[in-house]
């Protein structure tokens, strides 16, 4: 137990259930993976692989009527699952933050951004109007935009997209979290705005001493930000591992075929890309073997009745849910 | 790529404005290229700077404020009423968005068979022949799935459909407008590669205009680069990506993130945001951005020279290939 509690984020067997009209939804079927301090992970998988409800169930903001979360979720030894509101409340911006993809619609179009930030401050820290209006103006200035105090001032119709996702992420930052979770931060942005977003976010992380969780369906964004990465497919962790051992060394077949599949500028023009056959499955309708079995070419019968667990493979902290892995021998990724 | 041969398409100085007076924003300011037959012109850039106005000014979608545009040398501007339209079957085009670019109330062996119903061209057998042949083609089973809505599909499905649908009319030219960018990697890997087989098969001509540009190589033949308006790069793939020219694309290509731990974490970030439109900056469109920019490039618009064989670079100061 004192172990676990000094680690920032235990995840254990969290299973998040939409109750829907056509039967039980497993979004999120029982992951477990924990994290250090000042460490940056990546979620990676496909829209429909449960990425972000995950993040969203470790924020503890799943707690409608249809849905069931189970399992636990220890933030610095509190438990998120089953806490109550007010309890949440007072960890939310002083522990634990979050930046949503869409800029466009995170923030209130009708109130000043400047004010938005001021609310978290004087609601959470308590600051009184002048000094939260301070202490505003210096976030602004610290996500990188220009004449902040001018800026304060401004609606947000008046940002930029990029803009925008700064001010998104002064408001995360104000109360100083200890953990950043970023769902697709940079997904409607153009590449050389997300490659500014993308150094900011590492710039702060290592400045304000945070952990960042970086949801993110784009393998090139994990890459080289990241020093562990959770692949993930239909509501489970299918390989988790450092960056590096999951990109050359991995062992779970989806997670080459995702690695595969997208195309490199590396790469010659009209290079063919590797497929996966079919799409990912439906959730109401999952099976008891393995998820991946119906697309992967290694699946046996084994795969399709019963499911693989996460085994540990030859590296520390790399584990991967396959009964026919990939041999050992190390890949490159790249030439 | 650039021999004798015919352009299949032809067009010169393309501008396209919106608005009016004080309003008015040029959102393509004079675009030339040509796109020669059987090959893929990939059109980059970032949001805003005009990729999908070119495409749709192509189709007369919007209509151009000046410049020609030619294809297979008829003068796309100059058709009015019905050759307009005959015109358009030569040339088709695919949307973004696969699932709100079919009528979710239709049947999708119906919305396959619209421009075929549309011409009359076909008589009632020869019609369903052709659609099944051509939603097989897609990788759609035509016993199977013909008969349903569209709606039952998923987003790389729909786009699979709308692919069957563009080529009903056996175009030459197709245009796909970010066909892939609301895909997941996996079906967009399965969604490129049976373009690439089907432009082989129709022999087709292809622009693919897309942000990713990592896709766009892998697709085309050669790539234009735009910015704010205006074509800053245009050249062979291969030797586009391998040394840019123009100082945006260099920045484009850094920015752009490979899915491999081992690549150089890029040193320079471009910095500041596109320019509005409303207001370009005066000469090089890019100088308010660019760290070689000089009095010159305030004054004087650079125009497209030819730096290498085909490749092209609106730039006082190009790049040279040891400076990549």
């Amino acid at each position: 137990m004192s172990v676990e509690q000094e680690k920032l984020l235990v995840v254990k067997d969290l299973a998040t259930t939409f109750h829907t009209a056509g039967g039980d939804l497993p979004a999120v079927g029982g992951v477990s993976f924990d994290m250090e301090r000042n460490q940056t992970i990546g979620i990676v998988g496909e829209s429909g692989s449960g990425k972000t409800v995950l993040s969203r169930t470790i924020m503890g903001l799943q707690q409608r009527t249809n849905v069931t979360v189970t399992g636990s979720v220890l933030l610095s030894g509190f438990e998120m699952v089953g806490a109550s509101e007010d309890d949440k409340r007072k960890r939310w911006g002083t522990e634990v933050a979050m930046i949503f993809q869409d800029p466009m619609t995170s923030l209130n179009p009708v109130m000043k951004v400047g004010k938005q930030i001021d609310e978290t401050l004087r609601v959470r820290l308590g600051m009184s109007k002048v000094d939260a209006k301070a202490r505003a103006i210096e976030l602004l200035e610290l996500v990188g935009i220009p004449s902040p105090q001018y800026r304060y001032d401004a609606y947000p119709g008046q940002l930029s997209g990029g803009m925008r996702q700064r001010v998104v992420i002064a408001i995360a930052l104000a109360c100083s979290p200890q953990l950043l979770l970023a769902d697709e931060p940079t997904t409607g942005l153009d590449v050389t705005i997300q490659a500014q977003i993308l150094n900011l976010l590492e710039e702060l992380k290592e400045r304000l001493e945070m952990s960042v969780v970086l949801v993110t369906h784009d393998l090139g964004v994990v890459a080289t930000r990241t020093s562990r990465i959770i692949v993930m497919y239909a509501g489970r962790i299918v390989e988790i591992g450092s960056t590096r051992e999951v990109f050359a060394g991995h062992r779970m077949p989806y997670t080459r075929a995702l690695l595969e599949s997208s195309p490199k500028v590396s790469n010659a023009s009209h290079t063919r890309l590797t497929t996966i056959p079919g799409r990912p499955p439906n959730l109401l309708k999952l099976t008891d073997g393995c998820s991946f079995a119906p697309r992967c070419s290694y699946a046996t019968d084994k795969c399709r009745v019963e499911r693989p667990e996460l085994q540990a493979a030859d590296e520390p902290g790399h584990m991967f849910a396959c009964w026919n892995p990939l041999p050992k021998t190390r890949r490159t990724v790249r030439k | 790529m650039t021999e004798t041969r015919e352009p299949l398409l032809k067009v010169s100085d393309l501008v396209v404005t919106f608005g009016m007076g004080r309003h008015q924003v040029a959102a393509v300011a004079g675009v030339s290229f040509e796109i020669y037959e059987g090959e893929t012109l990939g059109l980059v850039g970032e949001s805003g700077c005009g990729k999908s106005t070119t495409g749709k000014a192509l189709m007369r979608i919007v209509e151009p404020s000046s410049g020609t545009i030619e294809l297979d040398g008829t003068d796309v501007i100059a058709q009015k009423g019905k050759a307009l339209r005959n015109i358009r079957t030569r040339m088709q085009m695919i949307f973004q968005d696969p699932i709100s670019s079919l009528n979710p109330r239709r049947r999708i062996k119906d919305i396959v068979a619209e421009p075929l119903d549309c011409w009359k061209s076909v008589t009632g057998d020869e019609r369903d022949v052709l659609i099944s042949d051509l939603l097989t083609k897609v990788g759609i089973d035509p016993k199977v799935y013909g008969n349903r809505y569209a709606r039952q599909f998923s987003g790389g499905q729909c786009q699979r459909i709308s692919i069957a649908r563009s080529l009903a009319m056996r175009p030459k030219l197709l245009i796909c407008d970010e066909m892939v960018s609301a895909l997941d990697v996996s079906v967009q890997a399965q969604i490129l590669n049976l373009l690439e087989d089907l432009k082989h098969e129709y022999g087709l001509t292809l622009l693919f205009i897309a942000h990713d540009l990592a896709v766009v190589k892998n697709v085309s033949d050669r790539v234009a680069v735009m910015y704010l308006g205006r074509i800053c790069e245009i050249g062979p793939a291969d030797t586009l990506y391998e040394a840019p020219a123009h100082p945006y694309t260099k920045f484009l290509l850094g920015a752009a993130l490979e899915a491999d731990p081992d690549s150089p974490v890029h040193g320079e970030v471009l910095g500041g945001e596109p320019p509005s439109p409303l207001n370009p900056p005066s000469g090089c469109r890019f100088r308010t951005r660019c760290p070689f920019a000089t009095e010159k490039c305030v004054e004087i618009e650079p125009q497209l020279e030819e730096v290498a064989p085909g490749h092209h670079v609106a730039c006082h100061y190009p790049l040279t290939i040891s400076k990549k």
